[in-house]
């Protein structure tokens, strides 16, 4: 199975995430034989499946009430912070002046 | 004696008779960790807290109070299990600092019951991976033979088992992390059925597969850890609340008029000679020791790698899009704007197996292949579910090798991902039907590696795998 570098390109942009000319080249390769092992499951019949009825088996008839909880605590959440300033994380500017 | 050969029940009575203190036995372990160190099965020690933790547990044992049922019991977690003030690395670069702000549930059921967690163990970046090659700490060695890989992604806790440096560790399975891992180095891994054990603040690779489970030194170990994992969770929707049985109950029950079935698409060209005679060699010991085997089809289950790696890959895909930079992690110190240092920090903080599996995912989930992969996996993971279903109609467990081959050497298998997939293509089927399986020792090569046996039983139906287990590890205790 062939893949266009422009797709994998795509991909990339996607995924956000950055790769040298090496790395893609190798990448396709790569990818390309990956993909050429799950073509496997083309070759099943699958017409007497209906996916809406083989849901995982989550329980949703056992939801949990509707109650307060204690969650965790504001320096618990920005404890990990790569940034954080009075309570918040700092970004880069997202919305300019003027612009 | 040397108490760091005991298992997990036999260290307990141990403590509970007062021949050793459980400060004695931590001090034991670290001895262990220390002199094994190349091993490089740990990204994280705890010896300080755990020896204060052992001190006060003594304390209790000494005044004659109520012990929990693993009171002073040195466990270790896989590095993708929070534990509050605790690094959680998941082996990764991007999450090289983080500090859990709070404890998974399975961990916190070790706690409760009184484990000393002494370590967190290396893994593959993200538990992607075969062989804890792909960790960003540098690869685990086997314990048996440190030029070959422990398996992955649960590779550290397993080489930490097998190397004694503790009594049982807690690994996760998406296809096989656990399991295969065991099989390569001689210990006993458990992935118990989809939703058995909560996977709350465990951090998520794919999230319909994903099983947290014990590794041990013993098959009435894993029992006996099951038995305090197990149940239903409030902060997890997919842990089950069916009822939990006392998984030790029928240990010693034998297998006399048990069915074992033997899925023919399991003994393959792939098997290597040594690793189906050692199989073949378990199911006439079962025969002797009374159990019916029957053959059984599994038509689609090599389908199974191609179903695994488009569902792990786009949920991994997903679940791994929360790593951006800004609430936890790796943050790149040069970048233009936000846009920027999501790529930024991504790109490098992501080894190449994990962004691998992003392009994959997204791949498959992308416009135009949705239907095409995803939609199609989907309805081919049915199919072999219900081939599993059917099997069990005509009998109780399937037994297979855990893996085609024993633990290859370091690096071998690196440079090419399909051959590393391939290591997973007896376990994955496993989690593609969500139900239980356990690997335990079944014999060794002509180098001494040790061959896992798998045994696959109905969901929720972990007993009779252990039951099963149990049966042949006391016939081989035997023998000795």
């Amino acid at each position: 199975m062939a893949i266009e570098k422009q797709e994998v390109e795509k991909l990339a942009k996607l995924s956000r995430l950055k790769f040298t000319d090496e790395e893609l080249h190798t990448f396709i390769k790569e990818f390309e034989s990956i993909l050429e092992q799950v073509k496997a499951i083309d070759s099943v019949d699958t017409s007497n499946v209906d996916l809406k009825e083989c849901g995982d088996r989550v329980n949703f008839d056992s939801l949990q009430e509707d109650i307060e909880r204690q969650g965790l605590s504001q320096t618990d959440i920005l404890m990990n912070a790569p940034s954080a300033k009075d309570g918040a994380f700092l970004v880069p500017i997202t919305v300019e002046e003027g612009k | 004696m040397n108490y760091l050969d005991c298992s997990i029940k036999e260290i307990l009575e141990n403590l509970t008779s007062k021949k050793i203190t459980s400060e004695e036995l931590v001090k034991l372990c670290f001895d262990r960790i220390e002199s094994t160190d190349t091993l490089n099965a740990l990204n994280s020690t705890y010896k300080e807290q755990a020896l204060i933790q052992a001190k006060e547990i003594d304390k209790k044992r000494q005044s004659g109070e109520k012990m929990g049922a693993l009171a002073g019991v040195p466990l270790v977690l896989k590095d993708n299990i929070n534990l509050k003030n605790t690094k959680t690395t998941c082996s990764s670069k991007f999450l090289g600092n983080y500090v859990s702000p709070y404890t998974a549930t399975c961990a916190q059921k070790l706690v409760d019951a009184g484990a000393i967690v002494i370590a967190k163990a290396n893994m593959d970046e993200f538990a992607m991976g075969s062989s804890t090659e792909t960790s960003a700490f540098g690869v685990c060695k086997n314990p048996i033979d440190p030029t070959r890989v422990p398996g992955g992604s649960s590779g550290g806790s397993a080489c930490t088992v097998a190397a004694k440096q503790c009594f049982g560790s807690l690994g996760t399975d998406t296809g096989g992390s656990i399991r295969e891992p065991a099989s390569f180095c001689g210990v006993v891994g458990l992935k118990p059925t989809y939703g058995r054990v909560s996977r709350y603040g465990v951090v998520a690779f794919a999230s319909s597969l994903d099983q947290v489970g014990p590794i041990t030194r013993t098959v009435e170990d894993s029992a006996i850890l099951l038995n305090i994992l197990a149940g239903e969770d409030q902060n997890d929707m997919t842990a089950s609340k069916e009822s939990i049985p006392d998984y030790t109950a029928d240990l010693n029950k034998g297998v006399n008029g048990i069915k074992i079935g033997v899925p023919k698409q399991f003994f393959t060209n792939e098997l290597s000679v040594e690793v189906r005679d050692a199989l073949l060699g378990a199911i006439e010991n079962y025969k002797k020791l009374g159990a019916e085997c029957v053959e059984i089809d599994l038509p689609n289950v090599d389908k199974a790698l191609a179903v695994y790696y488009i569902v792990s890959s786009a949920e991994a895909a997903s679940n791994l899009a929360r790593f951006d930079g800004i609430k936890y992690g790796k943050r790149a110190n040069n970048y233009d704007d936000l846009v920027d240092l999501y790529y930024q920090s991504r790109t490098q903080g992501f080894g190449k197996e994990v962004k691998r599996r992003i392009m994959l995912g997204n791949y498959v989930l992308s416009s135009g292949y949705f239907d095409a992969f995803y939609r199609k996996a989907k309805r081919v993971q049915e199919i072999i579910k219900r081939e599993f279903l059917e099997a069990f109609e005509k009998c109780d467990v399937l037994v297979s090798p855990t893996t085609a081959t024993t633990a290859f050497k370091l690096g071998e298998k690196t440079k090419d991902p399909v051959s590393m997939y391939l290591s997973d293509i007896f376990t994955v089927p496993v989690n593609i039907a969500g139900v239980p399986a356990i690997s335990i020792p079944c014999g060794v090569d002509s180098q001494g590696m040790p061959i896992g046996m798998q045994l696959i039983g109905r969901h929720f139906d972990e007993k009779m795998l252990f039951r099963v287990a149990n049966a042949f590890e006391a016939s081989t205790k035997e023998a000795k």
